[in-house]
């Protein structure tokens, strides 16, 4: 029982592990179906890590407990690693989700009655991994990495709530699990214990563990290495649904098919003062900057805009020229471009969207009123 | 309606299986009560009720023939009411075609319908016997399968036999009420006496008292005075009883088993509120959320508490629906019982109002006292901490035992752990969990102990009883350690007897007793009591005496005789060596009391004294009427077949035997009562049992219910469903085991007591308690068998909840 | 009565509210100061964490604070929330405030119009059946009429948090207390609960609701933020980029 070695799973960066495919899962009660994911296709590689961001209610957890096996899809096939495994027995996957996941729950999910150490010890006795001798001095090593070296031997209630979400990921470490899944592990963490737990998990990712973890705080996909949005069941480009989140579901796909992927140099002009302008962009990589020309040529800075910041809506919106320069920062820029044409298709399909981006211009005009009395 | 009753109702009508829960626990402890209630007060009324309605004799004599002109002398005596004369003597009978031999005392009345005293009640058939016909009174029937219409054999002293026709059943709760073992009755007219070879006259006398019916000291100062007139002429008086008109002489008895019955109801009643206290604890932990919304939504303290207090009344109120009829019935059921078992009638169904209102009180009450601290902490509870779903985790249980201790408790645990480790031994963590499982709740935990360690150790002691009184049957059948007992109308010298007796092979000894009656006299002279004297032969080998004091009857004893603890009755304070004025033959004598032992105090004073005095006091050296035999085997079947071998043997030879009996069977109709009595307690100790792991199932079930969350995690982290499964047993299992040995050492006082106050009722004295590993072992086995099953449903559907449903919070 | 025009709905003033654990103090709120006005939709904005709840139950008198004080003036009173005894205040919250919660709360043993008449039915302002009468057109109001004789699990989300917001106006309360009502529903159901806060706006209540979702922030009237235990006052739609501009805050 003790010492039954499980094949590990290959640990090249890179290539193909998660395999999830046109997975359906409807819920169904006395009020009625409801289908939580639609149709999801997704291929997560070794050594990622992922964040699946979305509201409350758009099926991101959901979609979780399909690669965790914790829950069963309605159609569609799961492969980890090849495994079907919606193949296994219930029990089985109980096993084989001890050996191969290592979960992260929101509410840190440590078991009350025992110690953090032997807490974490608790997976490896489960799955029968590790010798008996060994498993407390791994354990004890896990919490060295977490920090918690010192609170080994307290109550999971004695110790703060991020310590608890660190000892829960010594815990998800301990049967050395290829797969690390958290289900929003910042949840209910003050921001600097959030930081402390993302620093853990992008240490974790660069020595090849995989790291799929589901938050609603889109602020986290910086710190990722990807970033899966989903939306109504259905995932959605993540650019249009992190700048434009008012917008309904299938105007977030039909736009994702009409706009276009452009991509600039550092320092590249994308839009010219005074020129007529015909495109509103969406940033999806890297910074812009913001820049008047005032008389005598001197280059006046506003702002910064960032990933999931929009630009030229002013101009479609008011009519007239380009107002200010916007040129790629300091690195390249990727951007989504969509026609003046589809832009005021959008801005009539949703008043709400419309709403908004009115709201960024006024502000933004203000802002510059404010730049120019300075000057 | 409005909302709030609606809600109540609801939650009473919901969780079905919560509701039976509390209302089972309610119900079983107000059954219990009512039943005991009920059945004591239908007895103690219809009983003495029922005695006194066949106008039972105060006063019984046994003595010569006498004729009626003697018996209308003395119904003119003073203070004597009514008086009537019986002839009472022995036969066998057998219905045709069988082979077993029924000993019967016939009893002949002269007249059966102007009969005034110790009335008979009619059951079947006939209520007045022609010629040649016969009453049976209905334990004759336990005896032999007869019924009105049937032919019996009856067999004589010359051995003849005769039919008689039985023309009708009776019960006579007066007669045969003061001899707990004498033969079965049987009534004729005194046509009939010439049938049986008896003589037309009379040897008994069965007289009322005018005033003072139920005034012992009264009927013991008439019944000096009648039996010094009757002495006076001539007559001998062998044995007197006294009874009051409106006590079954057995009432003391059966209430002294009532009582402790009563007892156990009282103790069922306390385990099912502490079972009723745990489930109405858990039942408001899990409304914690409803009563945080209605509190948000304008709900004050006071209305909460009425809401649930309402339901706590509604839950008693169902329990009464069940446990009020079902109790009258028990209670009638039960005082049937008795009634049939003691001999008299009872006066009808009836609702017993004091246990009405007992039952009503007990319902009522037991659910508000057990759950008042729950709903009233239910209803101070804070919406913040109602809503925030906290309480079902570590909050309440800091709260519950106190942040302090719980974690020195809990120190306590991790030390031993460490100490473990230390020393090598390692408990592996799943274990650890179910380990420390079972003490997290420890207030739930400390109520189902109590209850199940209280259910075991009743249980266990039940059996330690058990084996006390038949050990203590056992003892005092070290006084009867003959395998047949002989006797004869006539004496017949020893020598004789032992010569034909021992020419069979399979007798192997031999001993010729005689007995002699005395009366005690009291300080001022008159007759307190009598005594009986047996006087086997000083060496005898066929009595070990229990000795409390003194020593045992020596050869060359002269006026000198042990006797038996009821004396103690009469004389506090004798002791070895003192000496007791007695009246033997007619003569007032002052006997010295060598040794003082125990005995059933039921059977009235017995006394010993060595048979070489006694036979010669009595002028018949070397005769003897009664013969104790031993024979090869020992065993009731044996003993039986020999009693109706040496039966016909002496028979054929021409002795006049009056009776051989078997040896045990002196014991059986002791035995059998105890029994009764030990299948009540074993009744109360199993619904005791019962009760206890209601309250295990109700609390593992708890536990699963209020850990799912952590069951989800454990499978999210790989446990498969065999140590979900494994993790809920041992937890069950272990309070069992935990249980059992409290159990073991509660059990020491537990028999203690109930064997005291056992023996106090039955035996009028207290018993060498004896402990058998029985009830123990089966108790062992049945705590195993009961926790398991009380936990492995909490534990199957432990294990059937899916991670998803566990974790889905939201 | 003019005092009531002159004072805001709510004051805040200084609240400080800190949790004691084993593992030490952990301050949710620190120092925090808000007026509410009257017919005001104030969102609350944080993530979870951030002590947005908390805030939530300084105005409903949920939970009790450290330090400081909330102030109600509301249906010609003036009320020191955390002066009142837990029964009071149960008493005073059923009359003056709605309160909404993510997860519907509704009492599952009971019909919808049952739910909606229970905090009648408990604070003693109507008559038995008047609450019913007022139940039944609550729901109505928000469409659930025909499902009045259902039982909660019967009815989607949805429906049941629809359901929880007849309940929270039961008592005709001015201010309706709203904890990320959307937040366990899709976008098309929660726009539609939406919608309905705002007629409830508009007809002149007041309403005060916690979500992490910035993207609804064009839908209040107003909103703040919380940053761990801090509150950020935003009279305006917030841009990217604020950082650099906090010259703003307050």
């Amino acid at each position: 029982m003790t010492k039954r070695t499980q094949p590990k799973l290959a640990t090249v960066k890179g290539t193909e592990l998660i395999n999830i495919q046109q997975v359906v899962k409807t819920f169904s009660n006395a009020a009625g179906e409801f289908t939580a994911l639609r149709g999801i296709d997704l291929t997560l590689n070794r050594g990622e890590f992922v964040a699946i961001i979305g509201k409350s209610g758009s099926g991101k957890s959901t979609l979780l407990n399909m690669l965790t096996g914790i829950d069963h899809p309605t159609t569609g096939k799961v492969l980890v690693d090849g495994t079907d495994i919606y193949a296994l027995s219930e029990s089985k996957r109980s096993l084989w989700r001890g050996r191969n996941l290592g979960i992260v729950f929101q509410f840190f999910q440590l078991l009350p009655m025992l110690n953090l150490l032997e807490n974490v010890m608790l997976p490896m006795d489960y799955v029968g991994m590790y010798d008996v001798d060994e498993r407390p001095k791994r354990a004890m090593e896990l919490l060295r990495m977490v920090g918690l070296e010192e609170q080994a031997q307290k109550l999971p209630r004695a110790v703060s709530t991020g310590q608890q979400q660190s000892a829960a990921i010594a815990r998800a470490l301990s049967t050395d699990a290829p797969i690390i899944v958290a289900d929003e592990p910042t949840g209910n963490l003050d921001s600097r214990s959030a930081n402390h737990i993302i620093d853990l998990f992008t240490e974790l990712s660069e020595r090849g563990k995989t790291i799929v973890m589901v938050t609603h705080d889109s602020t986290m996909t910086q710190r990722t290495s990807r970033t899966v949005v989903i939306s109504d069941g259905v995932l959605v480009n993540e650019t249009i649904a992190q700048a434009l989140p008012l917008l309904s579901q299938p105007l977030m796909k039909e736009l994702a098919q009409k706009a276009r992927q452009v991509s600039y140099q550092a320092g590249e002009t994308i839009l010219k003062i005074k020129e007529p302008a015909q495109n509103f962009y969406l940033i999806s990589k890297g910074n812009v900057d913001v820049v008047l020309h005032k008389k005598r040529k001197k280059e006046v800075f506003v702002s910064q805009l960032g990933v999931n910041d929009f630009f030229g809506e002013m101009e479609l919106l008011r009519g007239g020229k380009t107002i200010a320069c916007i040129r790629a920062a300091d690195k390249p820029v990727e951007l989504l471009e969509i026609s003046r044409e589809d832009f005021n298709w959008l801005m009539k399909k949703s008043p709400l969207t419309e709403k908004a981006i009115s709201n960024t211009v006024q502000k933004r005009l203000e802002e510059k009123k404010q730049t120019d009395k300075r000057k | 309606m409005r909302p709030r009753w609606r809600k109540v109702l609801s939650d009473l009508i919901d969780n079905k299986a919560r509701t039976l829960l509390v209302v089972l626990s309610i119900a079983v402890g107000v059954f219990a009560i009512g039943v005991i209630a009920g059945a004591y007060v239908i007895i103690s009324d219809d009983m003495s009720i029922s005695y006194a309605a066949n106008n039972p004799a105060n006063i019984e004599l046994r003595m010569d023939d006498f004729d009626e002109d003697f018996l209308n002398t003395i119904r003119k005596f003073d203070g004597i009411k009514e008086a009537e004369a019986r002839r009472v003597f022995n036969i066998r009978a057998r219905p045709l075609g069988e082979t077993q031999w029924t000993s019967i005392d016939v009893v002949t009345i002269e007249d059966f319908e102007e009969n005034e005293v110790n009335l008979l009640t009619p059951v079947s058939g006939k209520e007045v016997p022609l010629k040649n016909e016969i009453l049976l009174e209905q334990d004759v029937l336990e005896k032999m399968d007869a019924a009105p219409g049937d032919t019996l054999e009856i067999q004589l002293r010359d051995n003849s036999i005769k039919t008689v026709y039985v023309a009708g059943v009776v019960q006579d709760s007066s007669t045969g009420a003061v001899d707990f073992l004498a033969p079965p009755l049987a009534y004729i007219s005194t046509d009939t006496l010439r049938l049986f070879d008896q003589t037309e006259l009379f040897n008994r006398i069965y007289a009322t008292v005018e005033t003072g019916q139920d005034d012992d000291n009264h009927i013991s100062v008439v019944l000096s005075a009648l039996k010094e007139k009757i002495e006076k002429n001539d007559y001998e008086v062998g044995r007197t009883f006294r009874s009051l008109t409106h006590q079954h002489p057995l009432e003391t008895t059966i209430n002294a088993v009532l009582g402790i019955l009563m007892a156990l109801g009282v103790l069922i009643v306390f385990l099912s509120s502490s079972l009723i206290a745990n489930t109405l604890n858990a039942l408001l932990n899990q409304h914690l959320r409803h009563i945080g919304v209605m509190k948000l939504i304008g709900g004050r303290d006071k209305i909460i508490f009425k809401m649930y207090l309402v339901l706590l009344v509604a839950f008693g109120f169902l329990a009464l629906l069940i446990a009020v009829p079902a109790g009258g019935q028990g209670a009638y059921g039960l005082a049937q019982f008795i009634a049939t078992k003691m001999g008299f009638s009872l006066l009808g169904y009836r609702i017993v109002p004091i246990a009405l209102i007992i039952q009503i009180a007990v319902g009522l009450l037991v659910p508000l006292v057990a759950g008042f601290v729950p709903v009233i902490n239910g209803s101070r509870v804070t919406v913040q901490k109602a809503i925030s779903g906290d309480l079902a985790g570590e909050s309440s249980e800091q709260a519950e035992g106190g942040a302090n201790r719980e974690s020195r408790f809990e120190a306590i645990q991790f030390e031993a752990t460490r100490i473990l480790a230390d020393r090598g031994i390692r408990i592996k963590r799943p274990l650890l969990i179910s380990l420390r499982n079972t003490f997290r709740r420890r207030g739930r935990l400390i109520l189902t102990l109590f209850t199940l360690t209280m259910g075991g150790a009743t249980f266990i002691s039940v059996f330690n009883v058990r084996v006390t009184l038949h050990e203590y049957v056992e003892s005092v059948g070290n006084y009867f350690l003959a395998d047949v007992t002989l006797d004869f109308d006539t004496p017949y010298r020893v020598n004789e007897i032992e010569q034909f007796a021992m020419q069979d092979p399979r007798v192997t000894y031999v001993e010729g007793w005689t007995f002699s009656g005395a009366d005690i006299l009291s300080i001022d002279g008159t007759t307190a009591d009598n005594v009986s004297i047996l006087a086997p032969p000083a060496e005898s080998v066929l009595v070990e005496p229990l000795m409390v004091s003194g020593r045992w009857v020596q050869a060359g004893d002269e006026k000198k005789l042990t006797i038996s603890e009821g004396i103690f009755d009469l004389y506090p304070d004798l002791q070895a060596g003192d000496y007791l004025p007695l009246k033997v033959n007619g003569k007032e004598e002052s006997w010295e009391v060598v040794g003082i032992f125990k005995f059933i105090n039921m059977e009235g004073i017995l006394g010993y004294a060595p048979y070489e005095y006694i036979s010669r006091d009595q002028n018949m050296a070397n005769l003897s009427f009664s013969y104790r035999i031993v024979t090869e085997q020992h065993d009731r079947a044996y003993q039986e077949m020999m009693a109706e071998d040496l039966d016909a043997y002496f028979r054929d030879h021409g002795f006049h035997v009056q009776e051989a009996t078997p040896g045990l069977a002196t014991l059986d109709s002791a035995a059998e009562s105890l029994d009764i009595l030990i299948s009540f307690l074993l009744i109360m100790a199993l619904l005791t049992a019962v009760v206890g792991s209601m309250g295990l199932a109700g609390t593992m079930s708890m536990n699963v219910l209020e850990r799912t969350r952590e069951i989800g995690i454990m499978r999210a982290i790989g446990a498969t469903d065999t140590r979900i499964i494994t993790m809920v047993l041992v937890e069950g299992l272990l309070i069992g085991v935990i249980s059992f040995i409290l159990g073991i050492f509660l059990a020491v006082p537990f028999t203690y007591g109930l064997s005291w106050i056992v023996s106090t009722a039955i035996f009028e004295t207290p018993i060498a308690v004896v402990f058998t590993p029985m009830g123990y072992a089966i108790w062992a086995g049945l705590v195993i068998v009961l926790s398991t099953l009380a936990s492995v449903l909490p534990a199957r559907s432990a294990a059937r909840l899916t991670i998803r449903e566990v974790l889905a919070y939201e | 009565m003019t005092q009531k025009n002159i004072n805001p709905l709510i004051e805040l003033r200084d609240v400080v509210k800190n949790y004691q654990s084993e593992a030490g103090v952990f301050p949710a709120l620190k120092n925090v100061n808000l007026n509410i006005e009257r017919g005001e939709f104030l969102g609350i904005i944080g993530k979870s964490g951030a002590g947005k709840s908390t805030l939530l139950n300084m105005f409903t008198g949920v939970d009790g604070l450290t330090s400081g004080e909330v102030i109600v003036h509301a249906n010609g009173e003036s009320v020191s929330l955390h002066s009142l005894s837990e029964n009071d205040l149960a008493l005073w919250r059923g009359r003056t405030m709605g309160v909404i919660y993510q997860s519907f709360q509704l009492l599952p043993m009971l019909t919808l119009a049952q739910n909606v008449m229970m905090p009648m039915d408990m604070s003693d302002l109507y008559h038995p059946r008047k609450s019913r009468e007022r139940a039944l057109e609550l729901l109505d109001m928000v469409e659930l009429s025909e499902h009045a004789h259902k039982l909660p699990s019967l009815i989607s989300g949805g429906q049941q948090q629809r359901v929880a917001i007849a309940r929270a106006l039961a008592n005709d309360p001015p201010v309706i207390v709203a904890d990320e009502p959307t937040g366990s529903l899709d976008s098309i159901t929660a726009d539609h609960i939406f919608k309905l806060f705002e007629q409830l706006v508009q007809s002149g209540r007041t309403i005060i609701m916690v979500t992490h979702d910035k993207g609804l922030m064009p839908r209040f009237s107003r909103h703040v933020e919380i940053v761990d235990g801090e509150l950020f006052d935003n009279d305006s739609f917030p841009m990217k980029g604020k950082a650099r501009m906090g010259e703003d805050r307050k």
